[in-house]
């Protein structure tokens, strides 16, 4: 099995730019992309969506962000819902569409699970994440968010 | 024109259906939203609509499968696929299994706009 490179990483740095542009019409800034590893604590913050890779890779793709981000972004795309569960649809959407997104680089045989999604932190994490993921942090407006990817080929 | 809504987010079903109040769709009418392929095809047999926009990834029956059985109960339905899944044999799937159109997301209120004024004509 072999890590997708940090030149694939920009794959994910795109289609995370591209999101943000479209659906509110403000880029978002990449504070700083970089491979996590030993002991560093990753990333988790108020809503996270799980996106759960299959066919010719493994591993995970997730999107974390704070819920000031998501407020926002929900009245950037005129949702006046601010809920939790519509937190949670919204980070579970967004880890869709980056994971979805990034099939036109990898193909069809990247397969891609529905997401799941979780307030604060949860196990699931723990055992779907490996010990070397890119971290991709994000700030849009001045809010934060995160992608993490753990991809590998089979 | 009657229009169903199929995505298993809720936002996105909401955005779609704010989209409809454009001044450039009148003619079109949201007759149910589904939340998956399986509500979907009760609803298509409740509502009978001319226009479908379709999700891939769903729990339950997924969109390709889904736009294939409304296919074969109506082959006049239009069905716009609306899905981040990007590459282009899955875009060639959906075509070959009945979609009429594909729009990718994230997608801009316009892009909906003239994705369906297409489908329309």
């Amino acid at each position: 099995m072999a890590d997708i490179t940090e030149q694939e990483i920009r794959v994910f740095v795109d289609a995370v730019n591209r999101y943000f542009e479209q659906i509110t019409g403000e880029k978002a800034r990449i504070r700083g992309s970089f491979l996590a590893e030993g002991e560093t604590q990753l990333p988790i913050y108020d809503f996270t969506g799980l996106i759960s890779l299959s066919g010719q890779y493994r591993g995970c793709i997730y999107f974390s962000a704070t819920r000031i981000l998501l407020m926002r972004l929900l009245l950037a795309m005129q949702e006046p819902r601010q809920t939790d569960a519509h937190m949670l649809d919204a980070v579970g959407e967004i880890a869709n569409t980056l994971a979805g997104n990034a099939r036109e680089y990898f193909g069809e045989t990247m397969d891609i699970s529905v997401p799941t999604t979780f307030h604060g932190f949860s196990d699931l994490l723990k055992s779907a994440v490996r010990k070397r993921p890119y971290v991709i942090m994000i700030k849009w407006k001045q809010y934060e968010a995160a992608v993490i990817v753990d991809v590998v080929r089979k | 024109m009657k229009l169903l809504i199929v995505d298993d987010s809720s936002i996105i079903r909401s955005r779609i259906a704010r989209i409809m109040s454009d001044p450039r769709l009148p003619s079109l009418m949201i007759v149910g939203m589904a939340k998956n392929g399986a509500e979907a095809m009760e609803l298509f047999s409740q509502t009978q609509p001319d226009l479908v926009t379709m999700d891939l990834t769903m729990p339950e029956m997924d969109g390709v499968e889904c736009t294939e059985s409304l296919s074969k109960l109506n082959g006049d339905v239009g069905i716009l696929v609306v899905s981040a899944l990007s590459d282009k044999a899955t875009a060639i799937k959906a075509l070959k299994k009945g979609a009429k159109g594909f729009l990718y997301k994230p997608f801009t209120d316009e892009q909906l706009v003239n994705a369906l004024l297409e489908m329309m004509s």
